[in-house]
């Protein structure tokens, strides 16, 4: 497993030597989404009011912010699930560029599908640090907020060497954790028999 | 008669004590995982969290950036008194939930279900949510505790009815293929602390298992050898199943394993799961007929666990 320090804007090169499991840290300008930015532009038919070209991080999170002195003050960073965006995940790829999608969980095979014929990658984190990361965060700017409320906003952030997070989904479509998966199926299986639970059993039906 | 002023401040405290502080047995499981985790990425991603989680008190700022569902315990002495009474309590605990948002301790999470509209103080219709249990005496004990929503929304709580012909198979069946699909690629936010609800009606059962994975202490047992049996074999099967922090691979999936019970219907066996992420916030503070507030370390929900 590799450790890359990647800055934004990301080239194909970039995102295209990442394997499952390599740990990256990103820098750079991104911007964050949740799924009322992707439903006002994309079932609302709205124009996303600015360019992803030289910001073609997203992050899936909806941060504490607080203006204080005129200046905006990041209180609170978590990246959200991704997976529950799925609907307008192979979208977002192909319509705004994107070459790294960051969030908690994962994307499904849809969006997956598109990250491997744009060239991107998702990648998430190892832990619920939100003190370890938003001093490696500027908040620059905000956008669609009197639209979208300020959770749902799309914020401008400019990151300083923000991370770790594990790449889960590569520029093939591979998954991390589909792989995961099937050694938890296999532990599954031995734990219930050791439960005493055996391939036999089956539910008794209620409904 | 406990005065208003007295038990509103009371709530802002204990609010911003659950959104910012973690609770000391929720610590001591953490210590406990970091020595026993045996994936180093997962150890470094425990260490992380708890080293996150520590700085929230010094910055006075949320644990998690979700910041869940308010959830109040009023555990109330049956001679309490209260200036303005009952409803009161609650139109107070609404407006320390305001506070505490507007004050950044609480991110604004709740909106309305259909139309999406934000409030932006996480008061709305049934929310903050109130459970009462009447005790003997005039004090009154306040538990508020933070459901995040990726805990919940993910089939991290869920139930079923289990034929007595399955007995407990069933049920640890039941509850091991829920927290597997509930924990993939992180989902619920694991470790969880795992309520599980045994008995009663579908809404009982499932409200002993939020209670049991957001109140009891963590580490304690369950008085009943028969509970506590399913218990420590839960946490030991579900530990050995590799999912680890945030999914992505570890020896630590639950910090805990929490069942309570009820009697059931002849016919079956309602059971359910509640999962709480691993920041597991709550505080709980006890109020006196004389107005002393003092801090509670643990819920005392269900006595001495």
């Amino acid at each position: 497993m590799e450790e890359y320090h990647l800055t934004s804007p990301l080239t194909d090169e970039d995102v295209s030597k990442l394997r499952l499991g390599d740990t990256v840290y990103i820098s750079g300008e991104c911007f964050t989404c949740r799924s009322r930015l992707q439903k006002y532009i994309f079932d609302e038919n709205n124009v996303l009011p600015f360019d992803t070209k030289d910001r073609n991080i997203l992050i899936h999170n909806g941060p504490i912010v607080v203006k204080e002195n005129g200046k905006w003050r990041l209180v609170s960073f978590m990246p959200t699930s991704s997976i529950r965006f799925e609907k307008w995940g192979a979208k977002s790829v192909d319509e705004w560029n994107l070459k790294m999608i960051v969030g908690k969980t994962t994307m499904g095979a849809k969006t997956a599908a598109m990250m491997k014929e744009k060239k991107c990658v998702h990648v998430s984190p190892r832990s619920v640090s939100p003190n370890l990361w938003i001093d490696s965060i500027e908040v620059q700017d905000v956008h669609l907020y009197d639209e979208l409320g300020r959770i749902e906003a799309a914020w401008f952030f400019k990151l300083n060497d923000l991370g770790p997070f594990i790449v889960d989904i590569d520029c093939e479509g591979n998954n991390y954790f589909d792989k995961l998966d099937r050694k938890i199926e296999e532990n599954k299986q031995t734990a219930l028999k050791e439960l005493g639970i055996d391939d036999s059993f089956e539910f008794t039906k209620l409904y | 008669m406990i005065k208003t002023e007295i038990y509103e401040k009371a709530l802002f405290e204990t609010i911003k004590r659950g959104a910012t502080e973690i609770s000391p047995d929720v610590k001591d499981a953490f210590i406990k995982a970091i020595e026993r985790e045996e994936n180093p990425d997962a150890k470094n991603g425990l260490e992380a969290t708890l080293k996150s989680m520590e700085m929230s008190k010094e910055r006075e700022n949320p644990l998690c950036v979700d910041t869940g569902w308010p959830i109040f315990y009023f555990k109330v002495g049956n001679q309490c008194e209260l200036e303005g009474g009952f409803v009161e309590l609650e139109n107070a605990a609404r407006r320390a939930v305001a506070k505490a948002t507007e004050l950044g301790y609480l991110r604004a999470t709740m909106k309305h279900p259909l139309t999406g509209y934000d409030p932006g103080n996480n008061i709305g219709m049934n929310i903050p949510d109130f459970t009462y249990q009447f005790v003997e005496g005039d004090a009154i004990e306040i538990s508020y505790a933070a459901k995040g929503g990726g805990s919940e929304c993910f089939g991290g709580t869920r139930h079923r009815i289990v034929a007595f012909a399955d007995g407990i198979k069933g049920i640890e069946k039941f509850v091991i293929e829920s927290f597997v699909a509930s924990a993939r690629a992180g989902a619920v936010c694991p470790p969880s602390v795992l309520g599980i609800g045994i008995g009663g009606t579908a809404n009982v059962a499932a409200n002993l298992a939020k209670e049991a994975a957001c109140l009891r202490t963590v580490g304690s047992k369950h008085p009943d050898p028969m509970f506590a049996k399913i218990e420590e074999d839960l946490y030991k099967a579900i530990n050995s199943l590799g999912i680890g922090i945030l999914g992505a691979g570890g020896t630590t999936s639950v910090l805990a394993v929490n069942v309570e019970y009820a009697y059931t219907h002849i016919a079956g066996i309602a059971c359910a799961t509640s999962t709480n992420c691993m920041v597991a916030r709550r505080a709980s503070s006890k109020i006196e007929a004389d107005g002393t507030v003092r801090k509670m370390m643990s819920p005392n929900w269900f006595g001495d666990r």
